[in-house]
């Protein structure tokens, strides 16, 4: 049976989407910290954000060229995520709405952020 | 519009002239949203109540399994579930009254843009897009080369990325107990 991390509510907290206060950056890498709801889902977004403005610069720099690469970002970007969630913070995400909503969260964002880098640092620095 | 002297060396330079007009646009738009919606107290009261019916459900819904009287449960979740969506939809509709205005300063940016560079290729694509995609990144542009690419789709890009981001930075994104969302949620559409 997999071990699951209970979700505390902490209703008292005031919480804003995207404001990350010192403490969620204490508990990043805490397997036995517990999790609001929001507060992971905004790791996991900006997490996606940083992977695909990583992997655009990276593709666009070298370059590298093709679909395939897309497909790729999408996998390597997705494989973070559930290995973060899963094997580090040890999350269970029936907690949290299943791997769906855990895995959609910043995802569009990410695309277009990655196509965006993508195709500046590759349009920039190879014509 | 001219490219600075620093850029003009690069073919594609204009690229950097759409991104830098979509995040000017972009932190205009947040302003004007901040003065019109996030900073009234409708808007506060109506997200903190969406909040808190959002945690209260998940709470209620989590415990509903330990509960012996399912049916009182039950009632008490679709009450909630009822005052939840109610608040979604006053939320929307309170923006959508505001957004209006957001909406007409991003015609106009979308129309200078569009008068800079119809017709120009602004960008290389690293790849040959597909369907819609073509149809976007080639729309008024002439050839045949599929990895040309318009203002509209690298537009597209900035819009998405950086307002959604810019969003999430600054707390404006919509709760995630609201309705709507899904597998590719946009930024916050009644502030665009």
């Amino acid at each position: 049976m997999k071990e699951g991390k209970s979700v505390k509510f902490n209703i008292q907290q005031q919480h804003q989407n995207g404001h990350l206060s010192p403490s969620i950056f204490a508990k990043l890498l805490d397997p036995e910290a517990s999790w609001d709801k929001d507060q992971l889902g905004d790791v996991l977004h900006w997490i996606r954000q940083v992977v695909a403005l990583v992997c655009g610069l990276l593709w666009g720099s070298i370059p590298v060229v093709g679909g395939i690469w897309f497909i790729l970002f999408l996998a390597i970007s997705s494989g973070i995520i559930y290995g973060y969630y899963a094997i580090i913070l040890k999350i269970d995400e029936e907690d949290f709405g299943g791997h769906g909503a855990l895995l959609q969260e910043g995802l569009f964002a990410s695309i277009t952020l990655f196509l965006l880098a993508w195709i500046l640092v590759y349009s920039l620095a190879h014509f | 519009m001219a490219s600075l002297p620093l850029f003009a060396n690069f073919k594609y330079s204009d690229s950097l002239t759409v991104v830098g007009i979509s995040i000017c646009t972009a932190i205009v738009c947040e302003a004007i949203s901040w003065i019109l919606i996030y900073r009234t107290n409708s808007y506060k009261t109506l997200r903190s109540s969406i909040d808190k019916a959002a945690k209260k459900l998940e709470t209620m819904k989590t415990d509903s399994n330990k509960i012996i009287n399912k049916k009182s449960k039950t009632k008490k979740i679709d009450r909630v579930e009822t005052s939840l969506k109610e608040s979604s939809r006053d939320l929307s509709l309170f923006k959508f009254k505001s957004g209006a205005v957001v909406a007409l300063v991003l015609f106009v940016v979308f129309g200078l843009l569009n008068s800079l560079f119809d017709g120009k290729v602004v960008a290389k694509l690293p790849f040959k897009p597909f369907g819609l995609v073509t149809k976007m990144s080639h729309r008024g542009l002439q050839g045949t080369d599929p990895t040309d690419c318009s203002m509209a789709f690298l537009y597209f890009l900035c819009s998405i990325s950086i307002r959604t981001n810019l969003q999430k930075f600054l707390g404006f994104a919509p709760p995630r107990g609201a309705a709507g969302g899904g597998l590719f949620p946009l930024p916050d559409p009644k502030t665009s």
